[in-house]
């Protein structure tokens, strides 16, 4: 339901609970009268435009950013004013049906005791009003601050291009300029793609599997450079998982994992294998790399691979899965599965 | 003066090279993929100057320090500053960021301390947990032995190395470095006061205060060199 439809439902409910109950106890007391009846039905409009009018100035003069003690007896001065002229008009529509034999005529002292109950009347208006805006404002506030958590976090954890590989791409691809100038140039498209697809993310996105996999590819294509013999690539992605959303730079990370932790530490190098198979609902994605994980020796390669976790968890909740072990003796596969979508 | 690159990636080697022929005084004497093949070609070649890139598969460059003997001065080349601190506390003669900057490169050549004239050792590289330093030798006011190891006093540090005190004496000079006895070799420069001590060997006072023992017969010795 829209903020305002609730607000103007609750000022209904409330004003009308109270002017009803106030009829039929009065109706009770002095019968069915015409004037009694108007009475309270004008008395239901005038007061929601009342408070309706005291909310606009609440909200024009932000009198909830900050409540002290003035503000509190700020706000139920204005409740007893705005029940003074709600009084003057209840004995005003009374004088109108029945001019001099007013029903205050006799016993004015009964108007003060109307002007007291509706102050109150409109001091539990302006505390319900009070109490529900600033529950509003605090769980938006924590909405707000909680999306900000997990942006900040999952950007962190997106990671920047790693400095080490930029800049020894550079390196490359400046001594290229000599050896080669056609595969310098097309080290430097594919490093500029990189570099943009890196500094366009927004936090939290997903993007087609098939815009990663073509970064992946750039980003392999200047590591296969630097490694020379020592990286051997290959890409076995099928094509039903290419529109399937993944979160961006995801497969990255599992990559440069593969190769900072496996194939770097391997003088003779080695094999990168890339699947990905959208399986019913759910897209298994694999990186395989030569070499092995020995549990507790490396604490770095968890580092990367802990952030891959997080971000899982952050993205899916629990409906995403990610291992990484051994295959055989001189393989080791990082694999991560992630329920299939795609965007409309 | 003989240099020896190494680095894991033939681009950044042949650039480098590249980078070294505006300095004929620079000659390549090899160039090492990795960890291993730079140890083998080290104690092959001897060369004077190390161009080293940290991060390498298999041994990095700190590991290969530590393997060397006779460590030559050293330049590293890196790609990214996280190793640039822990570089300067090695007190290597510079550091060059790839892609190496031309002028960077001569400012880093014009450190260089001429040929040093015997096969004397005239640096170490030391290592404690995760901190390294290349020491000079002047530095070094004390090396005591602690079985298979050495303890290398310099500044207020003094971490172990990897090589027994027997080991590193036949490759120290001798008209700085004094056996002091079994255990300890102290250096001459570093001494501020002899004394006679109970036992009627001489006890050596070093500039920051520690005291040295000598035996009867290398107080004697160390005497005649002082001659006292």
């Amino acid at each position: 339901m829209k903020l305002s439809t609730k607000y103007w439902l609750l000022q209904a409910l409330g004003w009308g609970a109270y002017s009803i109950v106030g009829l039929f106890l009065t109706a009770h007391f002095v019968g069915w009268r015409s004037d009694v009846v108007i009475g309270y039905i004008l008395f239901f409009f005038y007061s929601i435009a009342f408070t309706d009018f005291l909310r606009r100035e609440i909200k024009r003069r932000r009198w909830l950013d900050d409540i002290s003690f003035a503000t509190i007896a700020k706000l139920f001065g204005i409740g007893a004013a705005l029940a003074a002229l709600q009084t003057f008009l209840i004995v005003g529509v009374n004088f109108l049906f029945l001019g001099r034999a007013t029903d205050y005529a006799a016993e004015p002292i009964t108007a003060v005791e109307t002007w007291w109950g509706i102050t109150w009347v409109n001091g539990t208006w302006i505390g319900l009003y009070s109490a529900i805006t600033r529950r509003r404002r605090q769980r938006e506030k924590e909405a707000r601050l909680e999306s900000a958590l997990r942006d900040a976090e999952l950007r962190a954890l997106e990671g920047q291009i790693n400095p080490h590989f930029l800049f020894n791409c550079l390196n490359s691809i400046r001594g290229l300029v000599v050896e080669d100038p056609k595969l310098a140039q097309d080290m430097i498209t594919r490093f500029a793609t990189l570099l943009r697809y890196n500094l366009n993310r927004d936090a939290g996105h997903t993007v087609p599997l098939s815009a990663e996999a073509e970064v992946v590819a750039d980003y392999l294509a200047l590591e296969q450079v630097r490694f020379d013999e020592r990286l051997r690539v290959r890409f076995d992605i099928d094509p039903k998982a290419e529109p399937i959303q993944v979160p961006p730079m995801l497969l990255q990370t599992l990559v440069e994992n593969a190769l900072k932790h496996g194939i770097g530490k391997l003088p003779a190098g080695g094999e990168i294998r890339i699947r990905a198979s959208a399986e019913p609902d759910m897209l298994v994605l694999s990186v395989e790399n030569t070499g092995q994980v020995n549990g507790a020796a490396s604490a770095d390669p968890q580092l990367g691979l802990n952030n891959v976790r997080e971000r899982l968890r952050l993205i899916y909740g629990g409906r995403a899965g990610f291992e990484l072990r051994n295959c055989d003796n001189n393989r080791v596969a990082a694999t991560v599965q992630i329920p299939a979508a795609v965007m409309a | 003066m003989r240099a020896l690159i190494v680095d894991d990636e033939r681009l950044a080697r042949a650039e480098l090279r590249r980078l070294l022929e505006p300095h004929p005084e620079i000659h390549i004497a090899g160039e090492a993929r990795n960890g291993e093949e730079a140890l083998r070609l080290a104690r092959e070649l001897a060369p004077d100057l190390l161009f080293l890139d940290i991060q390498m598969p298999g041994m990095n460059g700190f590991d290969l320090l530590e393997q060397l003997e006779d460590v030559p001065q050293t330049i590293f080349t890196t790609a990214y500053d996280e190793y640039a601190l822990k570089a300067f506390e090695v007190n290597a003669l510079d550091y060059l960021m790839k892609p190496i900057v031309p002028a960077r490169l001569e400012a880093a050549l014009a450190k260089l301390r001429p040929l040093r004239g015997s096969a004397r050792l005239d640096q170490v590289f030391v290592r404690d947990g995760d901190r390294c330093w290349i020491v000079r030798l002047p530095d070094i006011f004390l090396l005591e032995s602690e079985g298979n190891y050495t303890r290398v006093h310099f500044r207020d540090q003094r971490p172990l190395i990897r090589r027994s005190l027997n080991a590193l004496e036949t490759q120290l000079d001798p008209t700085l470095f004094f056996r002091a006895g079994r255990k300890q070799i102290v250096n001459l420069k570093w001494i501020e006061k002899v004394d006679l001590g109970p036992s009627g060997g001489l006890v050596v006072t070093l500039r920051g205060g520690r005291a040295v023992e000598m035996s009867r017969r290398q107080s004697a010795q160390l005497r005649e060199i002082l001659s006292l």
